[in-house]
This record gives C-alpha cells, sequence and structure tokens, in this order.
C-alpha cells in the first residue's frame, strides 16, 4: 500500500483486513513515498512479488526525481511486477486525469477516494482478486462519456478543454498544456470540427465539451 | 545728458501736446479760432500806417492769446514775430522777455534754428543797451550754431541769411572794440553768406562797417570806395535814403579826417538836400548839420559858424540826442577858444564832459579833457591835463584788453559748453554705467530666478517621482499581496485536499470498516455519521476547488471565470442561473483591481443568495451604458427589509469595494419580493 497518508493506509488496513481475514492471509507492506516504495516493488520483484499495489497518485517524488507520482510508480511496477494487480486510489477525479490514467497504466482497479467507502473498497478487493476490475462510479461515468462519443479526444486535446473551461487563454496555453500555440490552434479547430461547430467561438466550443462531457 | 533730458522733456511736451489737444484745446476748431485771431492782430500791428497807439493795443492782445497756445511749434514762430512787433515799437524789455521765453521754448523743442535765433535776437538787445559782451557773447553762441549748421538745399538761404546777419552784428561789436582786422574779417564772412542767401538787404551795411573799418585803418581811398559800394548796393531798397545818408556822411568824415574839407562839405551838403527825409530823421539831420559845420570851421569858413552848431544843438536838445548834444557842445567850445572866448567855451567843454561822464562816453570825455586843459591856464589846466593822460592811458590799456576780450568770451563760452559736454558725457557714462549695472542685476535676479524655479521644478518632479514610486511599490505590494494570498489558498487548496481530505477520508475509511464489524446495535447510527464525514470531504473538496482556481492572473479570461464561479456555486447549492454579458465591455482594458472586485461583489452577493435568500433561480447582467459597467444580480428569494438588515459584513463588503471603483450601488429589496443589487462602475 503505497500513500503518504498514515491515516489512509490505517482505513485500508481496518477494511481489509476487518472483513478478509477469515477468506484471505493478507500481508500488507507500506510505503509513504516514492522512494521507499520503488525499493520495496524493486526487492519483492526479486524475492515474493506482490499480489496486489494500492498506489496512490500523489505523492512525495523520488530523490532523484525520476518518479513524481503514483503515475510513474505504476508504470514501473508493471513491468517490475507484471503480474500483480495495480489499485489506483486518487483524490482526483478531473476527466483528462482519469483519462490519463486508464491510457497509461490501465489498472486492475481505479477508485476515487471520494466515493470510497469500505464496503466498496471490499467489493473491489474481492473483485480485483478474483480477476475482475474494479472501477468507481466515477471512472465508470468517464468511460460512459467516452463511448457515448463517436470519438475520444486525447489527453491533449482534454487538457486543452480543461484550461480553457478554467479561463485560460488561448496564447497562455502553452504554459500549461507542451504544445506549441500553434499546434494549440489547430488542434482546437479540431475539436471544433469533432464537435461539428467548425466556426464557433471559444464559448460555443466550451458549451459543447461540457454537453459531451468532455470537462 | 542735457540733450537726453532735452529730448524726454521734448517727448514729454510732445505727448502733453497731444493730450492737451485733446484736453485743454478740446476742439481742432478751437485751436484754430485762436491762430487766426492772433494772425489778424498781428496783421494790424505790423501794418505800420497805422497809429502807434493801435498797433501797441493790438499787440496786447496778440500777446494775451499767445500766452494760451499750448502748440510750442507754432508759439515759437509767433513768439519771433511779436518779438520784431515790440522792438519796432521801442519796447524793448518786452522785447527782452520775449526772446528769452523764445530761446526756452526752443531749447525745449531742441530747435537749433530757432535757439540760435533767439541768442541773436539777445544779442540785439544787449547792444542796444551798450551791453558789447552780453551782446557778443549771444551773437557768439548764435554764430556758433549757424556755423555748424549742415546746409540743406531747403533752407540754405534762410540759414545763411541769418548767420550773416549775425556775423554782421559781430563784426560791428568788433569794430566798436577797435579790432579792425578781426571785424573786417568777419565782414567779409558776412557778405559772402548774404551772397549765399541771395538777400542783398544787410550788403549796404557790410560795406559800410568796412568803410568805417577802412578809415580806422587810415586807408581812407579804399574806404571811400566801400561807402560808394554801400550806396550802390542800397539803391532800390527799401531804406535806401538812410543808406545813402549815412554813407554821405561817412565819406564826408573819411574826408574830413584826410583834412579835405571841400570834397568833405560837398558830401555833407548833398546829404542835407534829402530834406523832406531829414525832416522825419532829426538825428540824423542834427549829426549832418553838426559835420558840416565842424568842416566849415576846420575849413576856416565862419560864415554859417556857430549858427548851425546851435542849429543842430537845438535840433539835438528836442530829441534828447545826448550823445549828439556831447559831440555839438564839443564843437562849440573848440569854436568858442578859437575866437578867445574862453568862459563861454569852458561852460560848453564842462557841459560836454558832464553827459560824456553821465554817458560813459570814453571818446568825448577824453576830447573835452583835451579842449578843458587847453582853455584852463595853470593848475586847473593841469588838473584836465592830467585828466586827459589819464583817461587815455586807461583806454589805451582799456582797448588793449577789450580786443582780447572777445577771445575770452569766446573761450569761455567754448569753455562752459565743453564743461557742459564733460559733464554730460560724465552723465551719460554714469548713466550708462548704472542702467548696464541695472541690467546686469535684473538679469542676475532672473537668472536667480529661474534656477530657483528650476530646482522648484525639479523638486516637484522628483516628488511625483517619488510619489510614483510610492504608489508603484504600494501597487507592487498590493499585487504581491493577492499573490501571498493566492498563494496561500493555493496552498491551503492543496493542503485540504491531500492532506485534511486524505486524513478524514482515511478516518471515514477506517471507521467504516470498524463498522462493519461491530453488532452492537449501533451500526446504522455510525453509519449515519460517517455518511455525514463523507458529506464533510465533499464540501472541503468543494472548497479546495473554490480557493485553488480562484486564480485572477491577468492570463484567465475574466468572464469565463465569472461564469464558472457562477455556475459552480449554483450547481452546489441546486439553484438555476441565468448569465448575461454585454459583449460591448472589453474586459481586457478594464484594470485588474476593478475586475477582482466584481468578482468578489459577485462571490459575496451569491453568497448571501445561498445562506439567506432562498431563492430558487438568479439573474446576473453585466451591462454597459455610457462609459458605466452595470451589474445586476436577481433573485426571486425571501428578500429583507432594507432598512433593517443594513450593515452586514457582506454588504459592508460590497459597498467598500464599490466606492473604491468610485461607483454607486443600491440594494432594493422587499419581503417575498426576492433583492436586486445594481452595482455601477465608471470605466
Amino acid at each position: 500500500m503505497i500513500d503518504d497518508h498514515p491515516m489512509i493506509i490505517e482505513g485500508y488496513k481496518n477494511t481489509l483486513l476487518g472483513e478478509n481475514q477469515k477468506e484471505y492471509q493478507i500481508k500488507i507492506d507500506i510505503a509513504s513515498n516514492c522512494d521507499d516504495a520503488y525499493d520495496k516493488i524493486l526487492k519483492s520483484s526479486q524475492s515474493t512479488p506482490y499480489d496486489m499495489l494500492f498506489v496512490d497518485i500523489k505523492l512525495p517524488p523520488s530523490s532523484d526525481g525520476t518518479i513524481t507520482s503514483g503515475e510513474d510508480l505504476a508504470k514501473h511496477a508493471k513491468e517490475l511486477l507484471p503480474k500483480s494487480k495495480v489499485i489506483i486510489l486518487t483524490m482526483h477525479r478531473e476527466d483528462h486525469r482519469i483519462h490519463n490514467i486508464l491510457k497509461n497504466i490501465n489498472p486492475a482497479g481505479f477508485l476515487i477516494k471520494s466515493d470510497l467507502t469500505s464496503s466498496e473498497l471490499l467489493l473491489a478487493f474481492n473483485n480485483i482478486v478474483k480477476g475482475k476490475a474494479y472501477y468507481s462510479a466515477t471512472v465508470n461515468d468517464h468511460f460512459r462519456k467516452m463511448m457515448t462519443n463517436k470519438f475520444s479526444l486525447d489527453e491533449k486535446n482534454l487538457k486543452i478543454l480543461y484550461h480553457l473551461s478554467r479561463g485560460v487563454k488561448t496564447k497562455n496555453l502553452p504554459n500549461y498544456v507542451s504544445l506549441s500555440l500553434s499546434a494549440i490552434e489547430k488542434r482546437k479547430n479540431q475539436i471544433k470540427e469533432m464537435f461539428s461547430i467548425s466556426k464557433a467561438d471559444d464559448q460555443k466550443l466550451l458549451e459543447e465539451a461540457r454537453k459531451r462531457g468532455f470537462i | 545728458m542735457l540733450r537726453f533730458f532735452y529730448r524726454c522733456t521734448c517727448l514729454l511736451f510732445i505727448i502733453s501736446i497731444i493730450i492737451g489737444c485733446n484736453g485743454s484745446e478740446r476742439t481742432p476748431e478751437k485751436k484754430e479760432l485762436k491762430s487766426n485771431l492772433l494772425e489778424s492782430y498781428l496783421d494790424i500791428v505790423k501794418d505800420r500806417k497805422n497809429s502807434k497807439e493801435e498797433r501797441r493795443s493790438n499787440l496786447e492782445k496778440a500777446y494775451t492769446i499767445y500766452s494760451t497756445i499750448s502748440d510750442n511749434i507754432y508759439k515759437v514762430e509767433k513768439n519771433f514775430e511779436l518779438c520784431r512787433e515790440y522792438y519796432s515799437l521801442k519796447e524793448y524789455e518786452k522785447y527782452k522777455d520775449l526772446s528769452e521765453k523764445a530761446l526756452k521754448l526752443s531749447k525745449i523743442l531742441n530747435d537749433s534754428l530757432s535757439i540760435a535765433k533767439a541768442y541773436a535776437y539777445l544779442g540785439i538787445y544787449y547792444r542796444r543797451s551798450k551791453l558789447d559782451n552780453i551782446a557778443y557773447k549771444n551773437f557768439y553762441e548764435a554764430e556758433k550754431i549757424y556755423s555748424l549748421w549742415n546746409y540743406n538745399p531747403e533752407n540754405v538761404k534762410y540759414v545763411a541769411n541769418e548767420h550773416g546777419k549775425v556775423l554782421i552784428d559781430i563784426a560791428r561789436i568788433r569794430q566798436r572794440a577797435k579790432d579792425y582786422s578781426e571785424s573786417e574779417a568777419i565782414t567779409i564772412k558776412a557778405i559772402e553768406k548774404f551772397e549765399l542767401a541771395e538777400d542783398e538787404t544787410y550788403i549796404p551795411l557790410c560795406y559800410t562797417n568796412l568803410g568805417i573799418l577802412a578809415k580806422f585803418l587810415e586807408e581812407y581811398d579804399k574806404s571811400i570806395e566801400y561807402h560808394k559800394k554801400a550806396i550802390e548796393y542800397a539803391k532800390g531798397t527799401d531804406d535806401e535814403t538812410s543808406r545813402t545818408l549815412a554813407s554821405y556822411n561817412n565819406i564826408g568824415t573819411v574826408y574830413k579826417s584826410q583834412k579835405k574839407y571841400a570834397e568833405a562839405k560837398e558830401y555833407y551838403v548833398k546829404a542835407l538836400s534829402y530834406k523832406e527825409y531829414l525832416s522825419k530823421n532829426k538825428k540824423i539831420h542834427s549829426r549832418l548839420i553838426d559835420n558840416l559845420a565842424y568842416v566849415n570851421f576846420l575849413s576856416n569858413d565862419l560864415t554859417e559858424i556857430p549858427e548851425l552848431y546851435f542849429k543842430a544843438l537845438k535840433i539835438r536838445e528836442s530829441i534828447d540826442d545826448k550823445y549828439g548834444i556831447t559831440t555839438n557842445t564839443l564843437h562849440l567850445a573848440e569854436y568858442y577858444q578859437s575866437i578867445n572866448e574862453d568862459s563861454i567855451a569852458k561852460m560848453y567843454a564842462e557841459r560836454s564832459r558832464d553827459i560824456s561822464l553821465e554817458l560813459n562816453n570814453n571818446e568825448e570825455l577824453l576830447k573835452s579833457y583835451r579842449v578843458l586843459s587847453d582853455i584852463y591856464e595853470g593848475n586847473e589846466g593841469l588838473r584836465y591835463a592830467n585828466a586827459y593822460i589819464r583817461l587815455n592811458d586807461s583806454l589805451v590799456r582799456e582797448e588793449r584788453l577789450y580786443r582780447d576780450k572777445f577771445a575770452r568770451i569766446e573761450f569761455e563760452t567754448d569753455e562752459i559748453a565743453e564743461q557742459n559736454l564733460q559733464i554730460s558725457r560724465e552723465n551719460e557714462i554714469l548713466i550708462i554705467a548704472i542702467l548696464g549695472l541695472t541690467a546686469l542685476f535684473l538679469l542676475g535676479y532672473i537668472i536667480f530666478r529661474q534656477q530657483q524655479s528650476n530646482k522648484e521644478l525639479l523638486f516637484a518632479q522628483t516628488q511625483q517621482e517619488a510619489n510614483q514610486e510610492i504608489y508603484r511599490l504600494l501597487l507592487n505590494q498590493q499585487i504581491k499581496l493577492e499573490e501571498g494570498r493566492q498563494m496561500e489558498q493555493q496552498r491551503m487548496s492543496e493542503e485540504l485536499h491531500d492532506g485534511v481530505l486524505g486524513r478524514l477520508f482515511g478516518v471515514r475509511l477506517s471507521l467504516d470498516g470498524i463498522n462493519q464489524r461491530a453488532n452492537d446495535g449501533f451500526t446504522e447510527a455510525r453509519n449515519k455519521y460517517i455518511d455525514e464525514l463523507k458529506s464533510i470531504e465533499k464540501e472541503i473538496r468543494l472548497i479546495s476547488h473554490d480557493l485553488g482556481t480562484e486564480t485572477l492572473t491577468a492570463d484567465v479570461a475574466y468572464i469565463d471565470a465569472v461564469e464558472s464561479l457562477i455556475s459552480d456555486l449554483c450547481a452546489v447549492n441546486n439553484i438555476t442561473f441565468e448569465f448575461n454579458n454585454d459583449e460591448d465591455i472589453d474586459w481586457e482594458e478594464i484594470d485588474d483591481q476593478k475586475k477582482i472586485n466584481f468578482f468578489r461583489i459577485l462571490q459575496e452577493s451569491l453568497q448571501n443568495i445561498f445562506k439567506h435568500a432562498n431563492a430558487k433561480s438568479i439573474k446576473i447582467n453585466f451591462d454597459f451604458t455610457e462609459d458605466k459597467i452595470n451589474l445586476t444580480i436577481l433573485d426571486d428569494g425571501i428578500g429583507f427589509k432594507s432598512n433593517k438588515v443594513k450593515r452586514g459584513i457582506g454588504l459592508k463588503n460590497i459597498t467598500s469595494r464599490v466606492s473604491q471603483m468610485s461607483g454607486v450601488v443600491q440594494f432594493l429589496s422587499n419581503k417575498d419580493a426576492g433583492t436586486k443589487v445594481s452595482v455601477s462602475v465608471p470605466v
């Protein structure tokens, strides 16, 4: 279990150990930062690999700065421990982040902390142990939204829409999205075309994006 | 300096004349009237046919009018005319007064020719008064001006004529002082001037003077020639007769000096034939008779002697010709001495002596002393002889002095002029120096003031700069403060999100987990609290979100931010909203402070609505009218009594923010009628 809040780990433990002790023998290692977590993952990969990883997204970065979040950590874990199931637990519920995590990690479980109750956590745990993926309602919502659209927007496009919706001006977008201004303009036009509102202004674009659930 | 002064006074006078024209002589008509009257009086005076009384009374009238004239140029002109008339009427003191006035006026007008003329007039007065020294001085002053005068074609004749007159006057004074050669040179110069002036009026006088001079120089033939020339020139002139008679008399005298008595007698008789003229001019008549008698006496022709002497004496006594009488009585004394009538001779000689003493006529006195010394014998005779020698010596001495005198007068006059010039030059230098110093001082003062004001300006400028700097610093401070606040908000947001929320989540999860296992009958109750915890989490996340996204930096599209604020808040509070933004508002141009203020006002108002209003929908409008941004927030809530809820923190904040932007805010509400907040802010 990787989380920088001992209280949260305590919560996980309380939930899992209370009920499941009867069915499963659960041995838990905990790590509160990326360095620790990476060390432990590495160690386990050489001895007994973990069956399951609880990964928080927001974590204190590693001392060498190569691993900055649970996302990076999960990527490493997938390489080192290909058989272990990764469960992402995060407070973040923004579409583009969800999208990103799903795309990059494709975790066995994706739980949004704010939605989570102990029974849901247990449900998820049991499902994943049985080899079934489990996603929080919010994540499923995202999937649904993605599915209802005939197309999907990539991370960069979603970011553009997200920042635009926050009120960032197009000319300042390069500071938020690692793209040149012209590239951003191009993408914005592409999005508009996809929304079939080619000549519309940003206001319209955002309205449409909101309607279609991209924001 | 003097000239400068005159110029100033002259200027003042001209100004005063100009003013005077509008003032004392209110109309040009009046001025003209005056001059007309004056001319008419003068015409009467000038007409010699009128009686002397009539002329005199008219002259007085003319003088009265003349006194009231304020046009100085005209006044000077008339002044000379009046002078001439006074002279012709033998009012010599009046003549002198007027001449002096003319001199003063001319000096005021800085009119050189008039000044010279006035000097000449005064010279004539003093010569008449036998004050040759003063007369000479005046003539000399006049002559100086004329000789320095640059002739110009316009008035060359006039100036030459005037110059000639002055020269002949000088020559005659010099002649009387027995400075013959100088007098002769001046006379010739005078003739040249008259020739230049093409005016022969005074040429006879010149030749007469030359004749007299030649006689004194014992060039008798030349003298006679000159006198004859005088007669020639006098022909056809107004005073031909008087000139001719004078010349005849003079020629007679020359012949008498040459002891050519017959020729002398011939001329006297010739002169005496002008009976008509002589009957009117008794002085000349008596002189001619006396001279004829004396020539007769000298040529031993005693037929009409002493009758002729008595005849002359009688005429002279009748006209009180004292000079004539001295000569006449002396002639009688000589005659009576020659016929040994010593007592009668004595009587006449003494009479001549007394009158000569009275007249201060030294030449006749000397003659009388000679006669008396001859008549008296013994001590008395010796006494007269001594008196004669003394007087003769003193006369010789005086003559010598006299000749030098003119040089001295000229020198003194020139010296005074020189001194005046020197003084005026010194004064000019002084004035220039003072002016220069004043200018220098003024310049210095101006420069000083300039520097002072420059300093002041510089000071004001630096002060302004300092103010601007302070303002900038304040603004920076404000921005930093805002940044700091935002950073703090961001930090709080993150702290809430990642820390508090996380821990709360952990606690809830733990509690939930434990609750699943506990079977004490309170599971439901605890579940309720766990749900409550969940809702607290939700709320904290919202707060965190609000804190984190409230970044009103320049690169945030303002209206989007506003709308997202409204939509977020309304979504949370389950209220529908309508938001309109006037396209005319150029938010990019509006300064950040105002934008932030609007944002906060909106936030505050919404907060109020959510807390108190119980509203179902709200309507928010940004309008742009007449350079003003109007924000209206309308809700359909329960409202409040405007006067009751006056100064809640929320309303106070809104009011202060609006007044900061020098705008107007209005809260309109009534119970159950919703609330309307109107904010109007000038751009």
